[in-house]
């Protein structure tokens, strides 16, 4: 069984009269890229800053990399590296400059900071400051921050915010590099599960605080794929054709709606067949539940998400 | 808590508000030379317990002279030095790393020390060098050994600097705001430096006026005798302001969630 790399329980935090997250428990392995998805205001970035130890729970344990307590706590943040929401840097400081700092917080050595700033590509940056770089270049440069000191586990809070399509692609790739390359285990949220999806091997649904759901890339791909749906006032006999087309991934929903998951292409054909067998056919068509949909149904349709 | 300080010294030399900070505390005591040669030309005598520096010798005294100024110029500096840690976020990156936030806070107040000692010795040592070059060396009246009076005068004066350097960095970090905490270090600066004025008329405030630093800083006249013998009550009241507003500040900052 692989390493437990973050295990929360029952974490609380209030704001004056507003809980901002409630009885909140996950569990990261490592090589996990887990992601944390809410509309804003869900909690994402408080649930972020707990396991940074940047604001103090009110109730729950965190254990990190199987250390617990403050002092342990602590010793174990050393192998975390973070980007909260806007990019944190010196604006008058120059890319080298700004890893300089970092490392020296860190206690590391400077020797990968050439490597870093090819890797984020910013080795051509030369002595613009970071107040002049575009927000892409701002972000690579945040997470070439994070890698410094050789993190093991990665918290990314909404890396691709006001990125453009392409900035967007380009992080996700960094992303994937990491993961792949450095073996680093990744927290990172976004509002958009669609987005996410593309990255993520687990997800956690944060809503007005609570973690509403989890599932793995394979559960939400079997909650989100697209299935034919066939509607039938004779399931029996259409379940009867289906068997003989050895069709065997279908669900029935309920008493007049079968969802077929496999042979999406040939929705003619077992409509074809189902007639000649007599099934009266009252709709029969390929279908989609888009992710956005499909949080907006956990959540309760928040517009936002 | 040394990569802490590494990390600052990246930060401070790269800094333009620094370097302000240093061009003023340059060029400040050159123009006052001047003037005070100005002021002599046109007829005017320097008379040291008004115009506190009048030659060379007296010139050790720069801090008294220019107490206001220095104490405005260094919270501004220390304001923003602290105030955008937060604004920018970049304190994130420091504490997420494990650091103990008494360190983090130790650091940038060892650090605002340093910054503040840098620049009262440039003050100090330029308004020696150019009061000289102008009135020449000349002496300090009832003052028979001049090194350890100078001596003396100068580590008072500056630790009277620290203590307020440390109410400051407690301000910064309770802010955590560069221009709120701008705001509140004036209004210290200029309350307890202008109320002791008001308090020192009556004897049953009197008292309570000499718990603040600037109350030796801004009335006391650093060369004459009686004022010298405060010396140890002054290094009092600075240690202690020092370790009641760190000690706060420490407190307050550990309690602190960082957004």
């Amino acid at each position: 069984m692989s390493e437990t790399i973050l295990k929360v329980r029952n974490i609380s935090k209030r704001y004056r009269n507003t809980k901002a997250l409630e009885k909140v428990s996950i569990e990261i392995k490592r090589g996990m890229i887990y992601g944390l998805i809410g509309e804003n205001g869900a909690g994402k970035s408080t649930f972020m800053r707990t396991i940074m130890g940047l604001i103090k729970i009110d109730e729950g344990d965190i254990e990190l990399f199987e250390q617990t307590g403050s002092k342990g706590l602590q010793h174990a943040r050393r192998k975390i590296g973070q980007s909260i929401e806007t990019p944190a840097l010196y604006p008058d400081l120059t890319a080298r400059e700004n890893l300089k700092v970092q490392a020296a917080n860190g206690g590391v050595s400077e020797r990968e900071i050439d490597d870093l700033l090819r890797l984020m590509n910013l080795g051509n940056t030369g002595k613009k400051k970071a107040k002049n770089f575009s927000l892409g270049m701002r972000q690579r440069l945040a997470i070439a921050l994070t890698l410094i000191t050789n993190p093991e586990f990665l918290i990314l809070d909404e890396p691709t915010n006001g990125l453009d399509p392409s900035g967007i692609v380009e992080m996700r790739e960094i992303i994937q590099r990491l993961v792949t390359e450095r073996g680093i285990t990744v927290l990172l949220s976004s509002h958009l599960l669609d987005e996410l999806s593309q990255v993520a091997t687990h997800y956690g649904i944060l809503h007005d605080g609570k973690l509403i759901h989890e599932l793995s890339k394979e559960e939400l791909s079997r909650e989100t794929r697209q299935y034919i749906e066939l509607e039938t006032t004779e399931i029996q006999k259409a379940v009867v054709v289906l068997d003989e087309l050895e069709i065997k991934d279908y669900e029935v929903v309920n008493g007049t709606r079968i969802n077929i998951y496999e042979h999406i292409d040939d929705v003619a054909a077992i409509n074809r067949s189902l007639v000649l067998a007599d099934v009266n056919v009252l709709r029969i068509g390929t279908t989609r539940q888009k992710l956005e949909e499909y949080f907006l149904q956990l959540t309760g349709g928040n517009t936002h998400a | 808590m040394l990569n802490l300080l590494t990390a600052e010294r990246i930060k401070i030399i790269r800094s333009k508000k620094f370097w302000i900070v240093l061009g003023i505390l340059t060029i400040l005591p050159i123009m006052q030379a001047v003037n005070s040669q100005i002021t002599v030309n046109h007829g005017k005598e320097l008379v040291q317990v008004i115009d506190t520096v009048i030659n060379g010798a007296t010139g050790i005294l720069m801090i008294e002279k220019n107490g206001l100024t220095v104490l405005l110029i260094i919270s501004a500096f220390i304001c923003f030095f602290i105030g955008e840690e937060f604004q920018n976020g970049t304190i994130r990156n420091v504490l997420s790393l494990g650091r103990s936030r008494i360190h983090y806070y130790l650091s940038k107040f060892l650090m605002a020390a340093l910054v503040s000692l840098f620049g009262v010795i440039v003050l100090t040592a330029l308004g020696m060098i150019s009061f000289t070059v102008v009135f020449g060396f000349g002496e300090v009246a009832e003052i028979n050994h001049y090194f350890v009076f100078a001596i003396k005068s100068f580590i008072t004066l500056y630790i009277l600097i620290l203590a307020n350097v440390s109410v400051y960095v407690m301000i910064g970090f309770l802010t955590k705001n560069s221009g709120i905490s701008l705001i509140w270090c004036f209004l210290y600066t200029i309350a307890t430096g202008f109320l002791p004025d008001i308090f020192q008329q009556t004897s049953h405030f009197k008292q309570v006026t000499e718990w603040f630093t600037e109350t030796f800083l801004f009335y006391s006249d650093f060369a004459n005798p009686s004022h010298i013998a405060k010396y140890p009550e002054m290094v009092l009241v600075s240690l202690l302001t020092i370790v009641v507003s760190s000690t706060l500040g420490i407190l307050c900052f550990n309690r602190t969630d960082i957004k």
